[in-house]
């Protein structure tokens, strides 16, 4: 009940098609089942890499701003973008220096590396434990209710506007059978040259 | 479903379906206690059709980390005859605590039968579910600590589904999943069943976009997503998984199969 994970509730998810990247997230920001907002979204946008974060909200905030000082700096510092592997272990070093106080946070990646061309996503655990993903990626309250709907939804080699719909319905579904996500969903999708973000209306209950 | 006891019904954390007893005492007074339920994990399923009723759950009996046996059915045919319960046109299937299941499903075989000799006539599948709810309300305060679901056909010959929670309340629907995986599976069948958050494309802008409508599904397509509903389910809840027993209730009577799902 106390969770600090479960308080404010929230989804995220990431998921890999053919050439691109989708990753998407609920509204909803709540205490315990109390909804104070349904416009608050979890996904942040790093140049090409987009961080997405569910848990506990003042350190969703807390770290999303961490890491827009930390990705300024590395750009600075370096003259170039962070890639999304640079990014995953930034995040990790990140957390696990916070190992015995940690921010209670699950964090999810999504991008596509611009030297390779290749998709990449990966999550986390609140202490900076990478989980490499070569198809999906979940968090947040509606963690198993996305494991089902994307492990019964996703196939490989999903073209951009097919990836769309399968995120699309993952998320909705599942974040309807759960009390402390919903409200609508931001989802984008990554191509090479290509960012779409599409605000989804879903059920607003 | 299952954690009608659990202290924290909000909590959604990783954590597994059962808990481990909180018994140690440092020294002096030593407390003892009996705990009169097990998890014995699994999960079943349920998808009503037009003339048919599927009913279906996994084989694995487990407690805590171990696994008893990769064979205990938790499908049961209701009111047949001997022991193979041949003639039975009701199946009953129980998830959560197995010994509690098992004790259920004689009790209701036992009142189904007995209804066949005191009335000349086999019992319909809607006053069955009745009966079922009572059984379970009549054990209000020392529950049987399962998840119900009753498959049959009505007496218009369209598929009955009927689920509980562990103290009778209960409700006719087209598809409920139980069990440990009920969380994974529901959604999916909300989507892939019901149809939720399917629209007609190009039917409208924003409200006025009409919702695609639950039609029953043919029985093939119904066994394909039973089928996914457990293969997926075994890939992320280490409860789920060896076998797949599955009774399809049609008015030919009640075919039983049995397909393997991965034993890790």
């Amino acid at each position: 009940m106390s969770s600090p994970f479960a308080i404010n509730g929230g989804a995220c998810v990431a998921m890999v098609g053919k050439d691109c990247v989708a990753i998407a997230c609920d509204l909803r920001l709540g205490l315990q089942a109390l909804t104070v907002s349904n416009n608050f979204p979890k996904i942040f946008p790093f140049g090409d890499v987009y961080l997405g974060l569910t848990g506990l909200a003042t350190d969703v905030s807390t770290v999303s701003e961490l890491f827009r000082y930390k990705v300024n700096m590395y750009r600075l510092r370096e003259e170039r973008q962070i890639s999304p592997q640079t990014m995953a272990n930034l995040v990790s070093s990140s957390l696990y220096e916070k190992r015995f106080g940690p921010y209670f946070v699950s964090p999810v990646i999504a991008g596509i590396n611009h030297t390779t061309g290749r998709p990449f996503i990966c999550g986390f655990d609140s202490i900076g434990c990478i989980d490499f993903a070569k198809d999906f990626i979940v968090s947040g309250t509606a963690s198993d209710q996305l494991f089902g709907t994307c492990e019964g939804l996703w196939e490989p080699d999903l073209a951009p506007d097919d990836l769309f719909e399968t995120i699309s319905q993952a998320l909705l579904n599942a974040v309807d059978r759960d009390a402390l996500s919903g409200w609508g969903a931001h989802v984008y999708i990554i191509e090479k040259d290509k960012v779409t973000k599409r605000l989804l209306k879903g059920r607003q209950d | 479903m299952g954690s009608v006891f659990a202290a924290a019904p909000l909590d959604n954390s990783l954590s597994y379906s059962f808990s481990q007893a909180p018994n140690a005492a440092a020294s002096g007074i030593r407390e003892h206690s009996f705990y009169p339920y097990t998890d014995n994990g699994g999960s079943t399923l349920g998808i009503s059709g037009a003339d048919f009723t599927i009913l279906a759950g996994d084989t694995r009996s487990t407690s805590g980390y171990n696994i008893n046996t990769r064979y205990a059915p938790k499908l049961f045919k209701i009111g047949g005859e001997g022991p193979e319960g041949t003639g039975a046109r009701i199946v009953l299937s129980v998830v959560g605590f197995a010994a509690d299941g098992d004790a259920l499903k004689e009790r209701l075989d036992t009142i189904v039968k007995m209804y066949k000799y005191q009335h000349g006539k086999p019992m319909s599948v809607a006053a069955c579910a009745q009966r079922l709810s009572h059984i379970l309300y009549n054990k209000r305060f020392f529950p049987y600590y399962v998840h119900a679901i009753l498959g049959g056909l009505d007496e218009e010959g369209k598929g009955a589904l009927y689920s509980y929670d562990p103290v009778g309340s209960y409700e006719r629907e087209q598809c409920r999943a139980a069990g440990a995986a009920a969380s994974l599976i529901m959604p999916f069948l909300d989507n892939q069943v019901n149809f939720k958050n399917q629209y007609i494309p190009g039917s409208g802008e924003g409200h006025a976009l009409e919702q695609r409508v639950p039609a029953p599904l043919p029985q093939k397509v119904v066994e394909e997503l039973v089928v996914d509903s457990f293969t997926s389910s075994t890939e992320r809840h280490i409860e789920v998984g060896d076998g797949l027993q599955m009774m399809i209730i049609t008015k030919e009577g009640v075919r039983e199969t049995y397909t393997e799902l991965k034993r890790d």
